[in-house]
């Protein structure tokens, strides 16, 4: 079921900062058995990542069962909230109430005044931002009224959960090359004002660069070997000054032969030499195998010298 | 324009109130008695204090921002989307409180720790998992399974209350005086459990 859990590899810092995260979210508030969506490791290769929509949902997700009762409280980052009960859920906000994306639990909640509200369970086995979440990352970028470019959206899983936390006040423009997998996109978008989908190659950010504004934070999780090359293109177009960037790194896409450790270095030293500034490191263990996140911000602007 | 008191008419507005006019003589005086001083910070006026039966905000801006500071609904902020902070009852409580005492209702489950506080969140909704129509026969409580809150529900475990029983059980074992049924602990003051306190 889970991929077995290694030792050591922890998330590090960079800059000086200690707390990279590391290996934060082992067990998150105690997942039971059947957390995990069963094996999941030959994908990658191009954009498309064939992940049926609805593909065995049946036993992912915590152990809460319908009807039970659970208490919502928010979590470190804005937007969001930590279902809890005999066990604990990631969940945002769901913007479209009443509907559910890709066969996800969800959270009705009554408040004092009458008005209804619903939180939709974020799997961390099926999302990397949620993976990374747990796995403790300082800071994600993400929240609330936030403009974001994601690029490999896939079927729109993670995108319908960040166009939760940006709300209706932030922007997701959503990049996925595959056909396929983008008329789920496309599909999600219909129903969420927020997203913007476009079907392209990421490689070619001229040919979207007239529906695309300037954004805020870059979520790239584009399984390339020459994903740090398409991230930096992206933003030289996109990304503000002083913006911020979240990339996915998955080892056996750039570089099946060397130690995953070594890949994820070579990968932030490419992305230094692009005006990056990595600021931490988080591995995604006990979600996905040989994994890391690295969050960090785009041409930061330099802090005023100490008079 | 010769004091403060008479404002100039047209640039600012003042209310005409009968009961804080002091050398006019106000009309109901005497009849009213002076309103307490918590009616004073309450939304609701009593009717000698409004004027043409409308609600008059005082003048002093400091008063107003005062007022309007305990008007705002007590929220997370925007960054959580203005979560509530509700109102406690006591079947809140008791959730809020078998949530932080999770780890010791089931010997095979493991969490991770919350946090070193343990006061209770001030902002939380309690809702109801809604299971997806492919969970309709894999993940669902029945109607008899479902509870009102989630204490009952984490007490109606049948497995669960096997285990708390034989807990109970033990430490009652545990604390009964050795030998002598009759050798009773009788309150928490006694001598003999002062000596247990000893042990």
């Amino acid at each position: 079921m889970r991929p077995p859990a290694r030792g050591g590899r922890g998330g590090r810092g960079f800059g000086g900062r200690s707390d990279g995260g590391g290996r934060g979210g082992r067990g998150f508030g105690g997942r039971s058995d059947g957390g995990g969506r069963g094996g999941r490791g030959g994908r990658g290769g191009r954009t498309p990542r064939g992940r049926g929509v609805r593909g065995g949902g049946g036993r992912g997700g915590p152990g809460m069962k319908g009807g039970s009762k659970v208490v919502v409280v928010p979590h470190k980052h804005d937007g969001v909230f930590i279902a809890q009960a005999k066990e604990d859920a990631l969940c945002t906000k769901n913007m479209v109430a009443g509907e559910s994306v890709y066969g996800e639990k969800r959270v009705s909640v009554q408040n004092e005044d009458g008005t209804k509200v619903e939180y939709r369970v974020w799997n961390p086995f099926r999302s990397k931002l949620a993976a990374a979440v747990l796995g403790g990352v300082d800071n994600i970028w993400i929240a609330p009224g936030a403009r974001v470019l994601y690029l490999g959206a896939a079927s729109g899983t993670t995108v319908s959960h960040v166009s939760d936390i940006v709300g209706p006040t932030g922007l997701v423009y959503a990049v996925e090359f595959s056909h396929r997998s983008g008329r789920d996109l496309v599909n999600m978008a219909k129903k969420r004002t927020n997203v913007i989908p476009i079907i392209e190659d990421a490689r070619h950010p001229a040919k979207y660069r007239m529906l695309v504004g300037m954004v805020d934070v870059i979520f790239s999780d584009v399984a390339q070997p020459d994903q740090a090359r398409i991230l930096a293109l992206n933003a030289s177009y996109f990304l503000k000054n002083g913006g911020h960037f979240v990339i996915s790194i998955k080892a056996n896409c750039i570089d099946s032969t060397q130690a995953p450790e070594a890949v994820f270095a070579a990968e932030v030293e490419k992305l230094k030499l692009e005006q990056f500034k990595p600021s931490e490191q988080v591995t995604l263990e006990p979600f996905e195998r040989d994994h890391a996140c690295v969050v960090g911000g785009y041409r930061m602007p330099k802090k005023p010298k100490a008079t | 324009m010769s004091s403060s008191a008479a404002a100039p008419i047209g640039l600012s507005w003042a209310p005409q109130l009968p009961s804080l006019a002091a050398a006019g003589g106000g009309s109901k005086k005497g009849s009213a008695p002076t309103p307490s001083i918590d009616a004073q910070e309450s939304l609701w006026k009593p009717s000698n204090q409004l004027v043409d039966g409308l609600y008059v905000p005082p003048r002093d801006p400091r008063k107003v921002n005062k007022m309007a500071r305990k008007s705002v609904k007590d929220t997370t902020g925007k960054g959580w989307f203005d979560m509530p902070a509700p109102s406690i009852t006591p079947e809140l409580k008791k959730d809020l409180e078998i949530l932080q005492l999770r780890h010791v209702m089931d010997p095979k489950r493991h969490f991770k720790r919350s946090g070193k506080s343990k006061a209770l969140p001030k902002y939380f909704q309690v809702g109801t998992v809604i299971e997806p129509a492919s969970e309709f026969y894999s993940s669902r409580l029945t109607k008899h399974e479902r509870k009102q809150t989630l204490v009952d529900e984490l007490l109606s475990d049948q497995k669960l209350k096997n285990y708390r029983m034989r807990k109970v059980r033990e430490i009652q074992v545990a604390r009964t005086p050795g030998g002598n049924q009759k050798w009773k602990n009788k309150g928490k003051q006694t001598f003999k459990r002062a000596k247990d306190r000893r042990k």
